[in-house]
């Protein structure tokens, strides 16, 4: 029986035992990722100004353009995880993209020159890190529980079900990548100038999450 | 009131970490509490130990060339499966004859031993996984570059 949130699968592409599955929801996920990505490609990005309050003074922030270069490639770095977290029918592949976003995510202020802003990268960098424990300890205890990690054979509950603890280990590591209630670091991380890219980082782990939201009510 | 206190540490990252290792400890403990988990008898990869094999643990077994039989999810995805499995240049060759422990250098070794599982029905997982490790060294690279 086929029971999942996202709808029946509409287009199955093969790569050996991952397959990548579009569903209307995955498909919808993967669009905006995509288009957001198309975006972080073409836009130029903004120029932050400082303003004293209670005077006339302001400074502009120079960024090198070798700067920008970099944190433009993390973005696109970042959205191509993203998409590739969004259509993959596969735990393991799906935990794998997750650690990239979190590891995209840090790049994309790694080059930025604020104390605050790097101190807060630093503290995110290492929750990333300690959730790829329980992300991959979720996908581990999927394989052993069911013997497969493909999410068509999951799909079909023709496997024994999957514990709830696994389920909760897979939250928890997609949550640790940068969403609510572990999010202070990476909202000082937005202080860091240079939008679109650095919208990447919330769009990333908010569209990871509702990916992970469907991928816990399979089996 | 209760609110306010609770976001007052939650907004501040130095703590991050350590509410992180919290709700990590939190999940844990429930983990082995709600041991024993059940195993699936019937496992997707099966894996035999041959301790006396030098291709230990990445021994799939055949003659070179000859098409053996790898147990995948969707066979039909992997025509070619199993049919490279024991091929080895001839330094790995030399490798598995001095050493029981070629099958540890699977990463570093060029030309080695070819995990059918890893490298063909799971190819994806390989390349995503290089693909972590290449924007690690890209970020370090590019700060040791400028800072």
């Amino acid at each position: 029986m086929i029971n999942l949130i996202g709808g029946v699968p509409l287009y199955v592409l093969e790569f050996g035992d991952e397959l990548v599955y579009f569903t209307p929801y995955t498909i919808t996920l993967f669009l905006l990722a995509l288009t957001f990505t198309v975006l972080v490609l073409i836009s130029r990005p903004e120029k932050q100004v400082d303003i004293a309050f209670g005077g006339d003074a302001y400074r502009t922030k120079e960024i090198s353009v070798s700067e920008m270069r970099f944190r433009r490639f993390m973005a696109i770095a970042c959205g191509l995880a993203t998409m590739g977290a969004m259509v993959t029918g596969d735990i393991f592949n799906f935990t794998l993209f997750t650690a990239m976003v979190g590891i995209t995510n840090v790049g994309i202020v790694a080059a930025v020159k604020s104390l605050h802003v790097q101190d807060a990268a630093y503290q995110y960098g290492l929750v990333a890190l300690a959730a790829t424990v329980p992300l991959f300890a979720g996908a581990a205890i999927y394989a052993a529980v069911t013997g497969s990690l493909s999410m068509i054979e999951l799909m079909k509950g023709t496997l024994p079900a999957v514990p709830l603890i696994a389920k909760g280990m897979l939250m928890l590591g997609v949550i640790g990548e940068g969403m609510a209630p572990f999010y202070a670091a990476k909202a000082e991380m937005f202080r860091a100038p240079g939008a679109p890219y650095v919208i990447m980082c919330s769009l990333s782990s908010l569209l990871l999450f509702l990916r992970v939201v469907e991928i816990v009510m399979l089996g | 009131m209760i609110i306010r206190r609770i976001s007052h540490i939650l907004c501040n990252y130095d703590n991050l970490t350590r509410l992180f290792a919290g709700a990590c400890l939190l999940l844990f403990i429930a983990g082995i509490l709600l041991l024993p988990l059940p195993y699936s008898e019937k496992q997707l990869y099966p894996k035999t130990f041959d301790r006396n094999s030098s291709l230990d643990p990445y021994d799939r077994g055949g003659p070179p060339f000859t098409q053996v039989t790898i147990v995948s999810q969707y066979p039909e995805n992997s025509p070619t499966a199993g049919l490279v499995t024991s091929y080895l240049t001839p330094f790995s060759l030399f490798l598995s004859q001095v050493t029981l422990h070629l099958g540890t250098t699977i990463v570093s070794h060029p030309g080695g031993i070819i995990d059918e599982i890893l490298y063909n029905t799971r190819g994806l997982d390989t390349v995503v996984e290089a693909t972590i490790l290449f924007i690690a060294f890209a970020i370090a690279s590019y700060i040791y570059r400028k800072g």
